[in-house]
């Protein structure tokens, strides 16, 4: 009998062989040439520009000079003359546009141009100080007050007092009086602005509210005074998340090829540990993830940094690409699902990071991790556990689920997804403890629905307040109430008996001794920033006063489980449903002051 | 070629694509990807723009002004944004650390009529929302200062631009170009990607299970079976565009040119079917074919969209009604590289049914 370490070395040795010989030969040239292809192509478009918005508008111009204001933008078709149905007429210094949304539209976009055309004469004036007579040199301040504070985008004392100013709590700290010396010649800032006039992309198009940061970093002209967009964070995601994607997809495949037509037998019946298998398996797709993060990282600088925040995520997604590969049933639903978990682990990686510096929210991203690194903003081990924590206890659930079900029961049997992951789920439930099973199932479930809440958080973050806030609570519900009655749910399907009243409290009250002691636990430990927002008091009220929860939670879970045991299990979306409505309401109650 | 026997097995998956529910995830996905996309845009820029959604509320915002006096002082009361107080400058940073001021204004005693610019500091709260919405706002302040200290200056400046006066902004057509230029382009491509994708996986399932001897021992021949797949994947994209722009036209976003539109996405959907198809036949093994299709979607998608009046121009043209009569003659060269493509993927499946199956 080989030790652990060994089997998962030959595995590993296997996989890497099986996978150079099966793959045919042509692939390698055809994906390199074809990359070659990619830079040409691509190198072709940043010449040429990416010709999307063509010609949506017409101008009338009375003249060439004029025309000259629009002619590099490819959005406008511009005829000469001022006659005739045009979106936009403009004959300075008068300009006219067609009173439609095209029109208003069409506006919009002279604006910007003409904006870039005044800012262009300016920048080649001789006497650079009487085109740019204002400079802003901003200074940042560290808030002493803990920033979750305002950052609801409420003031924190609600209407300042017009009449008397504001008088600080501490002493006054002394403060250097600032030169009007600006420190830079006039040539250096002449050439930062002509830089910073080419910036016109088709993305600048959509953000032209936000700028980039310039090299003079904090000292800035009126019209650049904007708020940075880290530009960075949607690079970074797609770099460093891109690679991972595509290699965990491997993976999947690997997983999935040993199960069509029971390949996978010989390996099961082998005297190999399925962990061994599991891990072997993923060996080298985990050593090419960390290499090629590790090269990607040499780009942006931070190596360690990088390397630390993202490989948690590499765990986390090869973590669902087995589960992914153990549980579909056809090469479609493997596609669908893994593009499908992609996209929405991207955003969740994506989103948060690009308020990097502006919100707390950004803190359940491992990948702001790498932007502070970048930025030089300054982070402690805590932090580290703070942003990856997530991701480390997620992945090794997944990766545990899917070692006790790498079995021949499992892998070759092709059932529909949903009871597929019941059937993961009912795997959990030890026959002789149902209840002490019910209890770690939710426990373990609830940084799942921690997950699976933020990511709401950040898709509702986008609707007008209040409408926000209301979807969030009762999704958030819904959320909590599946993951509390998965468990019964795989009980009662599979042993419709269990359901007599007794069990039915029991379970409840396992289910929220478990779900509660998981909320504390991690909640408390890991974001408490994030709880302490409005949108965190929406997600985590039930932290607050303990009588409180409990029965919420236990209510919850006894009303999806006597309405399963009344109506049987096809009523369970119903009953689900009903479950969130009476829980979402209590927090609504809660968090509009009923108490 | 028995066009009876293609029917047999388009109905065949496309029954398996609904048994299967992939067809919902699919839909799914690109609701996601709306939304995604939608919250980039729509979230970022109420975000540094307040005013782009009306309403914010007309909250005031303290901030203190101290150093020289100066009109910007009166720029800022005017504005009607900010309660301004006028303070020492330590005081006032104090107070901003504690969060009882939005900002910090500093301005020297340079002359309005100096050779040097006048350079104010501006003290603000790193990583705050709040801070930013403040500093967009005091943008617009400075910014009137600054074009009037240019026009103190103006004698000294020697280029005489054209002036234009524009009109004031109107609200609401922040997200004009974002919807018609590039979510309508985007949801009605998606559906025509996702199909592409599928076919590889129908196709390849067929050689990785063995299930090919199968099919062709039945009357079908291996050119129906495959056509047979391709017009399954085909057939569902116009449905789902269609879908998309019935959606948009509800919520109040008007689409012209419907019917050329549906047309340019079938016609450049089966283009990216039949390429998906080539690589499929080709390696007859899923890793490999995505692998291959994947990278080369991302080649073509980036080298069409770089030439001038691309299908995806084409199609927005077509939603805001600014099409010329050009598309037909765009549409017509598609078509007849798609007649080309369809002839060469006929020989082709020949090749493969003697070559791979004998």
């Amino acid at each position: 009998m080989l030790s652990p370490l060994r089997q998962i070395l030959t595995i590993g040795r296997w996989e890497v062989r099986r996978s150079a010989t099966t793959m045919p030969r042509e692939v390698i040239p055809v994906a390199v040439a074809l990359f070659i292809l990619l830079i040409v192509v691509t190198g072709y478009t940043q010449e040429s520009g990416i010709h999307l918005q063509d010609r949506m508008y017409t101008a009338g111009v009375d003249s060439a000079e004029t025309g000259d204001i629009i002619l590099g933008d490819p959005r406008f078709t511009v005829y000469p003359g001022t006659t005739g149905e045009r979106d936009l007429t403009v004959a300075p210094p008068e300009i006219r546009a067609v009173d439609t949304d095209r029109g208003n539209a069409a506006l919009k976009a002279f604006r910007t141009d003409y904006t870039r055309y005044l800012t262009a004469q300016y920048n080649r004036e001789d006497d650079l100080f009487a085109a740019y007579p204002l400079w802003i040199d901003i200074r940042y301040v560290r808030s002493e007050l803990d920033f979750t504070a305002t950052e609801a985008g409420t003031g924190v004392s609600g209407a300042p007092n017009p009449y008397a100013n504001p008088i600080p709590d501490r002493p006054v700290r002394p403060v250097d009086e600032p030169s009007a010396e600006i420190g830079y010649t006039k040539e250096e800032l002449r050439a930062e602005l002509v830089i910073s006039e080419g910036e016109d992309s088709t993305v600048a198009r959509y953000t032209d509210v936000v700028a980039g940061e310039g090299a003079l970093g904090n000292f800035k002209t009126p019209s650049q005074l904007t708020p940075p967009l880290p530009f960075d964070a949607i690079v970074l995601v797609f770099v460093f998340i891109f690679p991972i994607y595509f290699t965990s997809q491997f993976y999947m495949m690997s997983v999935m090829n040993e199960r069509i037509e029971r390949k996978g037998e010989i390996l099961l019946s082998s005297p190999l540990r399925p962990s061994a298998i599991v891990i072997g398996k993923m060996l080298p797709y985990l050593v090419v993830m960390i290499a090629v993060t590790a090269i990607l990282s040499l780009t942006t600088g931070e190596t360690a940094v990088a390397l630390a925040a993202v490989f948690p995520v590499i765990l986390f997604f090869l973590a669902a690409a087995l589960l992914i590969g153990m549980a579909a049933r056809s090469f479609k639903e493997l596609s669908f699902i893994s593009i499908f978990f992609s996209t929405v682990a991207t955003s969740y990686l994506f989103f948060p990071s690009i308020f990097a510096n502006i919100h707390v929210i950004s803190l359940i991203s491992p990948l702001t991790l790498i932007i502070y690194a970048i930025e030089g903003t300054p982070f402690t081990l805590a932090d580290y556990f703070y942003f990856t924590f997530l991701f480390w206890v997620t992945a090794a659930i997944l990766f545990a689920i899917c070692i006790v079900n790498f079995n021949e029961e499992r892998l070759f049997t092709l059932h529909p997804l949903r009871e597929k992951v019941r059937e993961y789920i009912g795997s959990a439930v030890s026959e002789k403890y149902p209840f002490a099973s019910l209890f770690g199932i939710t426990l373990f479930s609830i940084p799942f629905v921690l997950m699976a809440q933020l990511m709401l958080l950040v898709l509702l973050f986008n609707l007008p307040m209040p409408l926000s806030l209301v979807a969030l609570i009762f999704a958030a519900a819904f959320i909590e109430e599946w993951a509390k009655s998965i468990g019964i749910y795989a009980i009662a399907v599979e042993r419709p008996a269990f359901l007599t009243w007794r069990n039915v409290t029991f379970a409840s009250l396992a289910v929220m001794a478990g779900f509660l002691l998981g909320e504390k636990l991690l909640l408390f430990a890991t974001i408490a920033q994030i709880s302490e927002s409005v949108f965190g008091a929406a997600l985590f009220t039930s932290l607050q006063v303990l009588w409180l929860p409990l029965t919420l939670h236990f209510t919850g879970a006894f009303i999806t489980t006597s309405l399963l045991k009344i109506f049987g299990k096809r009523c369970y979306p119903l009953a689900l449903v009903i479950a969130s409505v009476v829980h979402g309401a209590y927090n609504l109650y809660f968090i509009t002051g009923g108490i | 070629m028995d066009l009876r026997h293609v029917y047999v097995i388009t109905k065949k998956e496309l029954r398996a694509i609904n048994a299967e529910k992939t067809i919902i995830l699919a839909i799914l996905l690109q609701l996601f990807i709306a939304m995604f996309s939608s919250f980039l845009i729509v979230g970022l820029a109420a975000m540094y723009d307040p005013d782009a959604l009306s309403d914010y509320s007309r909250q005031q915002y303290p901030v203190a002004y101290t150093g020289s006096p100066s009109p910007l002082e009166g720029l800022l009361r005017e504005s009607g944004d900010f309660v301004v107080y006028e303070m020492d400058l330590r005081t006032a940073v104090t107070a901003l650390e504690e969060r009882k001021l939005s900002a910090v204004i500093w301005v020297p005693d340079t002359a309005p009529d100096a050779d040097n610019p006048v350079k104010i500091t501006l003290y603000t709260i790193k990583n705050d929302i709040q801070s930013s919405v403040v500093n967009s706002k005091l943008r617009d302040v400075f910014v009137a200062y600054e074009n009037g200290l240019r026009g103190i200056r103006a004698d000294r400046i020697s280029s005489d631009p054209i002036i234009v006066a524009l009109p004031p902004e109107v609200p609401g057509t922040n997200f004009y170009e974002f919807v018609y230029g590039l979510l309508i382009p985007l949801l009605i491509f998606m559906p025509a990607i996702i199909s592409a994708a599928l076919i590889i996986d129908m196709i390849t399932e067929e050689f990785q299970h063995n299930t090919v001897e199968t099919l062709i021992s039945t009357p079908i021949t291996f050119a129906e079976m495959v056509w047979g797949k391709v017009s399954a994947c085909f057939v569902i994209v116009p449905v789902q565009a269609a879908v998309w722009i019935g959606l948009m036209v509800v919520n109040g976003i008007h689409v012209a040119g419907i019917v050329p539109i549906l047309l340019h996405v079938s016609v450049a959907s089966l283009l990216m079917i039949l390429l998906s198809t080539f690589v499929a036949l080709h390696y007859r093994e899923r890793t490999s074919a995505q692998f291959i299709f994947s990278t080369a979607l991302v080649v073509v998608l980036i080298g069409v969209l770089s030439l001038p009046a691309n299908p995806a121009n084409l199609i927005v043209l077509l939603s805001i009604g600014a099409a010329g009569s050009e598309h037909w003659v765009v549409l017509a060269m598609m078509a007849g590289i798609l007649a080309l493509g369809m002839a060469a993927l006929n020989r082709y499946m020949h090749v493969v049914e003697k070559t791979a199956l004998q």
